[in-house]
């Protein structure tokens, strides 16, 4: 965003271009919700002296002095000029409400474009178009066209669908739950999450973001941002579209396309992002990172009055990156002092059913006090001798004396409103299901985590460049965008180790390079045009010399006969790896239409084809974040030396993910590239074999 | 005055393109040019109008008078075979009528290029073969052949041995990087060892390969939901009927492509819209298209048509239409004159 972008949600004066007092229209809507403002509305429109009472004019050219928002509900092929003329009189923040652009069709979507033109030149801040508005509640501002206002708060949230907003902040309502901005975005034409997030960072009185997106618009600049956000704001988010259904849905309703799951989990992860599952969860989240202060560490302690919750936290403990927190001989001697005989001083707590106000209030206080504790989660159930409302006034007042975060678990019915309320004022959530409970908790300790992450530069390695160029050229003359193992060199010019060999186009030749091979060699069929040279018989291992000849023709007949008019280019004569000492690993690329180059690695075979055990992360790769690619997959102990193996050479596995980083970011053209197998031996790797796809045009 | 037929042992060879790019070139040496194409065998389709569009472009191309009943005496649709197997039809009277167009026309040439059907043995019939028809007129033969495997060898031989004297030699067109060197140097040295000079070998040229999407929306009977590029080329189809994820991968591969898939395909048409090698969408089933999608469309230039037909009957339509390659424009002729001077010996074929 740019200069003025304060009046976006903080205007002094704010146009609605289309204002009426016509019954059920938009423009009327947004004028009531508009009866609130602090500050100035200023109607424009050409039919009307005045709207609600307020003097009205026929365009912003009319209007003395500046105006910093103007709100557009006119019918589209208006709101285009309107917009123009706006921006030309130096309004520098618009939100289009009105729908008719690029969700539509391709009518709309030039038109969409023209707004987009429009922006460009004139620095233009604007949302939308087809947005439900935006709102602030510090002045409170509605400029929105839904039923209710928020309540205020310090959380601030956009979202890609505008419905789900009226909903959320029905419900909000009811919950006590309020916000300081929120943004519809719209078609996101000009201002995308990316740029709110930016924003929002530097508001002050925003502590928390939140957002429903169903696409991210440039996911590497998302990130990069992001990053910068979450150290000091927290973004909580839920992206739809994740399942293949949901995908569907997605394209359907705002033309986004399905990036990978995998992408955006990755994606979001390396932007710091906390990620909720649901709505729920969205909640959740937002509302204990505003109240609760961040732990220092992930131990836990529980603290119950049932014995059967306090195993449910504590089974849901294990489910988490929290741990349960051992108690210091203190801790023990104090509740085992305070505690009656059948009680249970160790984690989790058991005070018994007959506690009274007296012995839990007791409990809560030692438990903080003691240094291995970080967190805690206190539940209940409903007993005689137990008023809830001094318990939650107990909690309340603790947790602000030991500054550590709490979660409640106040389990009932009626008889938990008050309590809740009493809770909520003081930013303590409380659950029934003590499982969320916990589930905040590890938000938190994940946010506290983002936090400490420090973000590494990637690696540059010294690479030729030209070479690989050239080689990706090749795909220049070709009916298709795929390359193979004539491609091979590539990797050797980004220094990825691969093994010595050829490729030779009659058999006298490939006995003459078999011989300058020690050993045995391995020989494939090259054509870009059989993807699966193993299943046709396209791949000869272990050829002796003497053999080679006869191997040639095979493979050559074999492909002509599986695919004839496939190019042949020739036959690769290759070294043996050995694969006996070895792991083979898949080291691959995708480039994810949201977040740009994907780098992909897991075990080979089975671990990748049936289990799925990969992990992945957004280009370009830091060395830390290779490092914490062999971490995340299951199959990590058979790398490093499990059923008798010798461990393989890690720090080479990290190296090619990196190399392989800078190639793919050096050259866009690269869509998709898999090289499988990368040999993991305990001296080094080897790349053994490559596919890839590029795009031409962007050689 | 030289008489020139072109004959191919199969479709889709290119004779139309290399007949007219012949012409055009005798025409720039200041030689007067006459152009006929006796057994009229492609038919505009849908309308039901018997006209062959070859001859309407010849005559655009080589500015000819003649009429189109001259340049094309013979419509040999499927009407006039069943009728000629009925008897109705009178060879004589045929050949007369072939003979006497070809006189008009000759008057004012002294070059006649002579298309034959799309393939020589048509009109066999009738004993109107592409032989006949080069007795009739007194015509060397130039065969024209693609070459997609050394099979296709003995299918050009038997060619070669029915035409006889009347054979002046092959020209092989569109040849697969694959097969060229095979064929300069064995095929062509084997060809001469067997009396059949080759006057040229032409190299497969993307550029002419494929039809403009206007020419498939046509034939497709479809509507034309965004985009007015009928231009664009298209040289294969693919079909989106597999996962939302996996579509991406799979159409990225390819180059120069039409992505057939259902009006109810969100995922898969947006897919499509993101892989650089797509260059249409063609929607099936009569449905349309999400407006999302269709302005996303808009927004990446790929114009997107609707269809009535089903997926399957579409991608084989499509196919078919792909493999035949129409040559309707000026522009595909205009590379074939250059495909011809870099590769063919033009003046020994045109004497």
């Amino acid at each position: 965003m740019t200069r003025g972008a304060r009046g976006l949600f903080a205007p002094d004066r704010v146009a609605v271009v289309g204002a009426t007092e016509r019954e059920g229209s938009i423009g009327q809507a947004i004028m009531e919700n508009l009866q609130d403002f602090d500050g100035e509305v200023i109607p424009l429109n050409p039919k009307r002296d005045e709207v609600f009472g307020i003097p009205a004019y026929d365009d912003i050219t009319d209007v003395d002095g500046d105006v910093d928002l103007a709100v557009i509900v006119v019918p589209p092929h208006i709101a285009v000029e309107a917009t123009r003329q706006l921006a030309e009189h130096g309004v520098a923040n618009v939100v289009v409400i009105t729908a008719g652009f690029g969700e539509t069709g391709s009518e709309g979507a030039a038109r969409e474009r023209e707004l987009q033109d429009i922006a460009a030149e004139y620095e233009l801040n604007l949302v939308g178009p087809n947005s439900l508005g935006v709102m602030s509640t510090p002045a409170k501002m509605n400029a929105t066209f839904g039923p209710d206002a928020a309540l205020p708060g310090s959380m601030s949230f956009m979202s890609q669908s505008g419905a789900f907003i009226t909903a959320v902040i029905d419900w909000a309502n009811d919950q006590g739950i309020g916000f300081k901005d929120i943004a519809s975005l719209g078609n996101k034409a000009v201002l995308d999450e990316t740029d709110f997030i930016t924003f929002w960072h530097e508001d002050e009185a925003t502590e928390v973001i939140l957002a429903y997106l169903e696409g991210i618009d440039d996911g590497r600049e998302f990130i990069d941002t992001a990053r910068e956000v979450t150290k000091d704001t927290p973004i909580v988010m839920v992206k739809s579209g994740r399942t293949e259904a949901g995908a569907q849905a997605a394209s359907s309703h705002t033309g986004t396309i399905a990036g990978s799951e995998q992408a955006y989990e990755a994606g979001l992860d390396q932007a710091g992002v906390l990620r909720a599952e649901n709505v729920q969860e969205l909640f959740d989240f937002a509302q204990i990172l505003e109240g609760q202060p961040v732990p220092a560490g992930n131990q836990v302690a529980v603290i119950s009055n049932a014995g059967g919750p306090g195993v449910m936290a504590t089974d849901a403990i294990g489910d988490s990156n929290l741990e349960m927190a051992n108690f210091t001989d203190e801790t023990l001697r104090q509740l085992g002092d305070s505690l009656p005989d059948g009680a249970n001083i160790y984690n989790p707590v058991d005070t018994i059913g007959d506690a009274d106000n007296e012995r839990f209030r007791t409990a809560i206080d030692i438990v903080l006090a003691d240094p291995n504790v970080d967190a805690a989660i206190v539940l209940s159930a409903p007993v005689a001798v137990l008023d809830y409302d001094e318990l939650a006034e107990d909690i309340a007042t603790l947790q602000a004396e030991y500054e550590k975060p709490v979660a409640a678990g106040l389990m009932g019915g009626e008889r938990t409103a008050n309590p809740e309320e009493i809770l909520g004022d003081h930013g303590i959530p409380n659950y029934f299901d003590p499982a969320r409970g916990v589930q905040s908790l590890d938000a938190l300790v994940t946010y506290r985590n983002i936090t400490d992450i420090e973000y590494q530069a990637p690696t540059t390695y010294d690479v030729d460049r030209e070479r690989a160029a050239e080689i990706l050229h090749a795909v220049e003359g070709r009916d298709t965008n795929r390359l193979g193992v004539e491609a091979m060199g590539l990797l050797d010019a980004y220094g990825i180790p691969i093994p010595e060999g050829e490729i030779v186009d009659t058999p006298g030749d490939a006995e003459t390079v078999a011989a300058s091979i020690e050993g045995d060699v391995v020989m494939k069929i090259v054509s870009p045009d059989i993807l699966h040279k193993s299943d046709i018989g396209g791949v000869k291992v272990g050829v002796p010399g003497e053999e080679v000849r006869d191997a040639y023709e095979d493979l050559v007949t074999r492909a002509k006969n599986y695919q004839p008019d496939a190019t042949i280019l020739g036959v690769q004569v290759q070294e043996m790896v050995d694969l006996e000492s070895g792991s083979e690993t898949i080291l691959g690329m995708n480039r994810d239409p949201q977040f740009g180059p994907l780098i992909l690695f897991g075990l080979g075979g089975i671990f990748v084809e049936i289990l799925e055990d990969t992990t992945v992360r957004v280009a370009p790769v830091s060395e830390r974040e290779a490092e914490e690619m062999l971490e995340d997959i299951e199959s990590a102990p058979l790398l490093r030396g499990a059923r008798g193996r010798d461990p393989v050479d890690e720090a080479a596995i990290t190296e090619s993910v990196q190399r392989l980083s800078q190639l793919v970011t050096d050259f866009p053209a690269i869509l998709e590239l898999d090289i499988n197998p990368l040999v993991a031996t305990p001296t080094g790797v080897q790349a053994v074999d490559i596919r890839l796809t590029v795009d031409p045009d962007q050689l | 005055m030289n008489t020139l037929l072109l004959a191919s042992t199969q479709e889709s060879t290119g004779k139309t393109a290399v007949a007219l790019a012949l012409g055009q070139l005798a025409r720039a040496d200041d030689r007067a040019v006459g152009y006929m194409k006796p057994k009229g065998t492609r038919l505009q389709s849908n309308v039901g109008k018997t006209l062959d569009a070859d001859p309407m472009l010849a005559r655009e191309l080589l500015d000819l008078d003649a009429e189109m009943h001259e340049m094309e005496p013979i419509v040999y649709s499927t009407t006039f075979i069943e009728g000629a197997i009925r008897g109705q039809e009178d060879p004589e009277e045929l050949r007369d009528r072939i003979e006497e167009s070809y006189r008009d026309i000759a008057a004012d040439a002294d070059l006649m290029i002579i298309e034959g059907s799309g393939v020589y043995t048509t009109g066999g019939i009738v004993d109107l073969a592409d032989d006949d028809i080069a007795e009739l007129v007194d015509a060397g033969v130039l065969l024209l052949e693609r070459l997609d495997s050394v099979g296709d060898l003995d299918r050009i031989l038997g060619a070669v041995d029915r035409l006889g004297d009347r054979i002046e030699g092959i020209v092989f067109n569109a040849v697969p990087d694959s097969m060229y060197d095979l064929v300069e140097s064995d095929i062509v040295p084997y060809l001469e060892t067997r009396g059949v000079p080759v006057y040229g070998v032409i190299p497969h040229n993307r550029n002419l390969a494929g039809v403009t999407l206007s020419d498939l929306t046509d034939e497709l009977g479809g509507q034309v939901l965004t985009g007015e590029n009928g231009d664009v080329f298209v040289e294969r189809v693919l079909v989106g009927a597999m996962s939302g994820e996996s579509a991406l991968s799979h159409f990225r591969r390819t180059k120069d492509a039409a992505v057939i898939t259902g009006g109810d395909r969100a995922d898969i048409q947006r897919a499509a819209l993101e892989a650089p090698g797509v260059k249409a969408l063609i929607l099936t089933g009569g449905f349309d298209a999400p407006g999302a999608v269709l302005g996303k469309a808009a927004e990446r230039d790929v114009p997107v048509v609707k269809v009535q037909s089903d997926t399957l009957a579409t991608v084989e339509r499509a196919e078919e239409l792909i493999r035949g390659g129409r040559v309707r424009d000026a522009r595909t002729v205009e590379q074939m004159r250059q495909l011809l001077h870099d590769h063919v010996d033009v003046d020994a074929v045109l004497r």
